[in-house]
């Protein structure tokens, strides 16, 4: 794909991937074929912030955990008043790193499927 | 998510949960009877969250007592049972070298998205928490 595109994807989208996972996603997206280009511009990816605030709001009813998709850890979180707290506070630290993760599948999806 | 990773979060979490009520149990016999609250809806606006009381309704189930238990909250049965059958399972799993019990999660976990069923349960979880607060646990 060209150059110009990968790099306007990468500006746009950096937030929503680990800063790690960046150089290897332009290498993925400089071998892509240009095909894949219009279904890769309609996903859309999982705003971490977002999450955050969530987790902070009601973590401690698994609403974080239920907008992720993990709807069996929401339950878990739900039935146990957020891990007896202790749960919903580890949350507020992972559930930025979680809603990336998402993003970085969804996107080996998309590489692979489409 | 990973087997290793499933197998993992749930061993700790029921690890935890045996924890709290070994130390919730060990205060009951030493009657010290003052509030903990573990719960942070509660302690942060005074207002029970849907499943404030299933340690209370645990207790009542180890004491052969199911319709207080039920009073408390229904979902301290449903609590307790995944805290005895999981760890089980899971153990059997890794013996084993399977995974059923990461298969029957995740086919759980897709049952639970479809608007079906997911309705219904929030709506049963709502007038759990509205009964709480009426209860004022």
């Amino acid at each position: 794909m060209e150059l110009q595109k990968v790099d306007l994807f990468i500006m746009t989208n950096a937030k929503f991937f680990e800063a790690h996972h960046l150089g290897w996603i332009r290498e993925q997206l400089i071998q892509m074929d240009d095909s894949k280009w219009p279904t890769l511009q309609m996903q859309q990816f999982k705003d971490p912030t977002t999450y955050l605030i969530v987790s902070l709001l009601g973590g401690s009813l698994g609403i974080d955990r239920f907008m992720l998709g993990d709807t069996g850890l929401g339950v878990g979180k739900l039935l146990t008043c957020g891990g007896l707290g202790i749960w919903a506070i580890i949350d507020w630290f992972m559930i930025m790193p979680a809603a990336r993760e998402k993003n970085m599948a969804l996107f080996q999806n998309v590489l692979s499927y489409a | 998510m990973s087997r290793n990773r499933l197998y993992t979060i749930v061993l700790l979490a029921c690890a935890g949960g045996s924890l709290w009520l070994w130390i919730q149990n060990s205060r009951h016999l030493l009657a010290q009877n003052g509030e903990t609250n573990a719960c942070l809806i509660k302690t942060l606006t005074g207002v029970p969250c849907p499943s404030c009381g299933t340690t209370r309704s645990i207790f009542e189930l180890f004491d052969g007592h199911v319709m207080s238990s039920l009073q408390w909250n229904p979902m301290g049965i449903m609590v307790l049972l995944i805290m005895v059958i999981s760890p089980v399972w899971i153990l059997l799993d890794l013996l084993l070298r399977k995974d059923s019990f990461l298969r029957c999660y995740s086919r759980a976990e897709k049952q639970l998205q479809s608007k079906w069923i997911a309705m219904p349960a929030m709506g049963l979880v709502v007038f759990n928490w509205v009964w709480n607060i009426c209860k004022g646990l």
